[in-house]
């Protein structure tokens, strides 16, 4: 552990002195570096990728194309033909066969002298391997959503925190320039002072019905890859589909929170806070395996009185997408470089010096080495990522029960509501606990 | 003592009175039928079942004479009715007929278009007023325009050319246009229909229209516009509502068209709306989403009491329809601390009896993990020695006495 301590603080004091304009290279040699085992320079992090699925491996390449900068040693996941492909990408990269491959977690974490890790995981799983890697000190690049639980989330929280690591959310929308720019116009009040908010998330996909049990597939280490979660038989249904069933995940609406609820709080300054009383309902498949809501329309209230509902996209008047709605009028952001008003003047604002500037940044990987470098806060930290997905979970909290949450921000627990508040949290299975900070 | 049998008596003769009650003071409604060019036989029967079960509504079927018999000789008393439902697409009516429905509507009558009906009297002007768009009939450009969604506007469409199409028949998605009418008021924006035909190229009056639902024709299927059809759709003619359902195409015995859950519980509110103007029922758990259609075989919801029922031979692959449907139940009686205690005690029965299936006990802790009281953690305690059980009986008490 010291010597992962020693690692950290090294790189961040040679780059330190690097900003301080000192011209002489800062080198380290390190055999844990790789590349043919030439030196590396100082400021190159050392990491590995947890879950190397289509999103892991995803994020595994834009940060290999940050030349240079990130240097990935090992890879860990329970599907043997996913570790072999992301073994593939790296080596083909570095040219070499350097890349050692786990198939647990624990082992990696244990073995691999590292920076950071870049982890991408079904969310049942997040709230213990996010918290293990902070105790390890690791800095992480996490995917959203940051949790399954509102109780993982406040552990994952206090881990980081604690731990004093630096943790970037895949919530990548925040380094694209149109989603900086609605939000910093919406937090200037340039369609005046904003008293509602509409968030449009995808509507819910096709079922697959109830397929029967089946053989787990040679490369599947099945009983990992539900960790946490009741134990149930395989039915085909595992890599990115996980996201339709409600031990894994919350669907659609859980599944992109991080997105345009997170950028619905930038613009707005709730990134620190929660809402107040969340009510809500959601349609649910009447059959199958899929139990996720593949519809949902969340009210919740703030305290400051301003509303965000939170609805499958086909419910709202501007489909997807963060709609921030002042006195003055609205400004709508979504993918697709979409930024649109309800008067095209508000466009063109300039945002003066004494504005609110939001915080910048063109690369959400760049973003993340840059302030592993630096020490600074990520463009997307962990607290804002619990406080965009907790929105969604206490939605979801009130369509299970069928009742108005009250929840205070503040302390983070619901108010007045024994059977609700069971489900801030959910049991792990045995031998799985939550790691303690 | 003959007083008393007097008394017994005059309750005997007032028991068949009381028992009949219920139906008594449902809307009385009027199915009319007799000629179509659909199976009416099979339709008509299923209309009423599907509104009779509601408890709202009590229908009587009328059928008219053949194609070319006596029209004279039908002559309803619409004042006798709150509802009247058209499943008829044949000859014309009696003038005196026409003007009696045609004052029935006016003076706020109740109407139901269904289906094919939207077929009928092509020459007969009020009427077309009253279903809005019509098909079929030699219906042209000069009956009035297309109406449908096109990228989610709303176009009225004067291009020439014919009245009503349909493809082959198959299941579709229908996009709610209209989210806060009170009939599709908490249905989703989107949902699959069961085999059915999909009507399109409707044209007429449309006026005082509004269109609460959409599918998309596509051409694959053939006889596609590419456009968003209207399916549902309601309209106001001086007093009287309209509400018009393009769908159901009927097959012996109902068929998947009127099967669905969501044609069934359409129609069921669109009567409803067509009467007071509101909706009070509430939307069921089996209404269908996006993910798949549902079929109701013999067109009515499951209970509470009949789901924990089935429940007890659920097995991996089976139908789910019985646990959303006690969850559902569950999400109803929020904030009802007795009745959510009743159900409790009676998922903990299922739990605790002899012949329910593994598979269903481990659904019921899920469910009892957090809506469970003290009553279900004593019941649970022995679970955890089960082998079967142990990891959901674990999972249930822990979450059950947290916090405590």
């Amino acid at each position: 552990m010291s010597n992962k301590t020693t690692r950290r603080e090294f790189v961040r004091k040679s780059a330190a002195v690097a900003a301080g304009a000192i011209v002489l290279p800062q080198i380290i040699s390190s055999t844990a570096l790789g590349m043919g085992g030439k030196a590396s320079p100082s400021n190159r992090i050392v990491i590995a990728t947890i879950g190397t699925g289509s999103q892991g491996s995803g994020n595994m390449r834009e940060m290999m194309k940050l030349k240079g900068q990130f240097q990935f040693v090992a890879l860990c996941d329970i599907d043997k033909k996913h570790l072999e492909a992301g073994k593939a990408m790296v080596d083909n990269d570095y040219k070499n066969k350097d890349c050692r491959v786990y198939g647990d977690y624990r082992e990696l974490l244990a073995k691999e002298k590292l920076d950071a890790v870049s982890i991408a995981l079904p969310d049942h799983w997040h709230g213990i391997i996010y918290t293990e890697a902070a105790n390890h000190k690791l800095h992480v690049y996490g995917e959203k959503p940051i949790c399954r639980t509102i109780k993982d989330g406040q552990t994952i929280v206090s881990a980081v925190k604690k731990n004093n690591i630096i943790w970037q959310t895949g919530s990548w929308q925040r380094s694209l320039f149109n989603f900086r720019r609605g939000a910093e116009l919406a937090i200037n009040g340039r369609a005046g002072k904003v008293k509602y908010i509409e968030v449009g998330l995808p509507d819910g996909g096709r079922g697959i019905g109830t397929p029967p049990v089946m053989d787990v597939p040679p490369e599947l280490d099945w009983e990992m890859w539900l960790g946490p979660a009741l134990r149930v038989p395989y039915r085909g249904v595992s890599h990115w589909n996980w996201r339709w069933i409600l031990d894994y995940s919350g669907g659609q609406m859980t599944d992109w929170a991080g997105h345009h609820i997170d950028i619905a709080n930038w613009g707005t300054g709730l990134e620190h806070t929660g809402p107040v009383e969340i009510s809500g309902k959601g349609v649910y498949p009447a059959e199958g395996l899929y139990n996720a809501p593949v519809e949902y329309d969340l009210m919740c209230k703030y305290a400051s009185g301003i509303e965000m509902r939170v609805a499958n996209a086909s419910r709202l008047p501007h489909k997807m997408g963060t709609t921030w709605y002042g006195d003055l009028g609205w400004v709508h952001v979504d993918r697709g470089n979409i930024l649109t008003a309800s008067d095209p003047k508000i466009l063109k604002e300039v945002i003066g010096e004494n504005e609110i500037q939001l915080y910048k940044s063109d690369n959400h990987y760049q973003n993340f080495i840059d302030c592993i470098r630096s020490g600074k806060q990520a463009i997307a930290p962990i607290e804002v990522a619990y406080r965009a997905i907790s929105v969604a979970l206490l939605g979801e909290i009130a369509m299970t029960t069928g009742q108005t949450i009250k929840w205070d921000p503040e302390k983070e627990v619901i108010i007045d509501n024994p059977r609700a508040s069971r489900l801030l949290s959910r049991p792990y299975r045995q031998p799985w606990t939550l790691p303690t900070v | 003592m003959k007083k008393q049998y007097l008394l017994i008596i005059v309750l005997a003769c007032l028991l068949p009175f009381f028992h009949g009650c219920k139906k008594e003071t449902g809307y009385k409604t009027l199915i009319i039928t007799g000629q179509n060019n659909h199976d009416w036989q099979a339709s008509s029967p299923v209309l009423k079942t599907i509104l009779d079960e509601t408890g709202m509504f009590s229908c009587e079927i009328m059928t008219t004479p053949e194609k070319g018999g006596d029209m004279t000789i039908f002559d309803p008393d619409f004042s006798l009715y709150k509802l009247v439902i058209l499943d008829y697409n044949g000859d014309s009516w009696s003038d005196k007929t026409n003007t009696a429905f045609f004052d029935y509507v006016k003076n706020g009558g109740g109407v139901v278009i269904y289906h094919a009906a939207n077929n009928a009297f092509p020459g007969w002007k009020e009427y077309n007023e009253m279903t809005g768009l019509g098909g079929w009939g030699d219906r042209t450009e000069k009956d009035g325009p297309y109406v449908y969604y096109m990228r989610d506007s709303l176009v009225i469409d004067n291009s020439p050319g014919r009245g009503g199409n349909h493809g082959k028949r198959r299941e579709f998605l229908v996009r709610t246009r209209i989210m806060d009418h009170p009939v599709t008021q908490g249905l989703p924006a989107r949902w699959m229909h069961g085999n059915d035909e999909l009507y399109s190229e409707l044209r007429g009056p449309a006026k005082n229209m509004q269109i609460l639902a959409t599918a998309f024709a596509d051409s694959a299927a053939g006889g596609g516009t590419m456009r968003d059809e209207p399916m549902l759709m309601t309209i106001t003619y001086e007093k009287g509502r309209i509400f018009h359902t393009a769908m159901g195409h009927a097959d012996k015995d109902g068929g998947p068209a009127m099967q669905c859950s969501g044609f069934i519980v359409t129609l069921q509110r669109g009567a409803e709306w067509a009467v007071t103007g509101n909706v009070t029922q509430k939307v069921p758990f089996d209404f269908p989403d996006a993910s798949g259609v549902v079929l109701r075989r013999d067109f009515r919801e499951i209970t509470f009491e009949e789901a924990l029922e089935n429940i007890k031979t659920y097995d991996v692959g089976k139908s789910t329809k019985n646990l959303v449907c006690i969850q559902h139940h569950i999400t109803n009686l929020s904030g009802d601390e007795k009745g959510l205690l009743e159900a409790e005690k009676t998922m903990v029965g299922v739990l605790l009896s002899t012949n329910a299936s593994v598979e269903a006990k481990k659904l019921l802790l899920r469910e009892l993990s957090w809506m469970g009281t003290d009553y279900s953690v004593n019941a649970l305690k022995d679970l955890v020695n089960n082998n079967d059980l142990k990891d959901e009986a674990q999972f249930a008490l822990q979450r059950l006495q947290a916090g405590k």
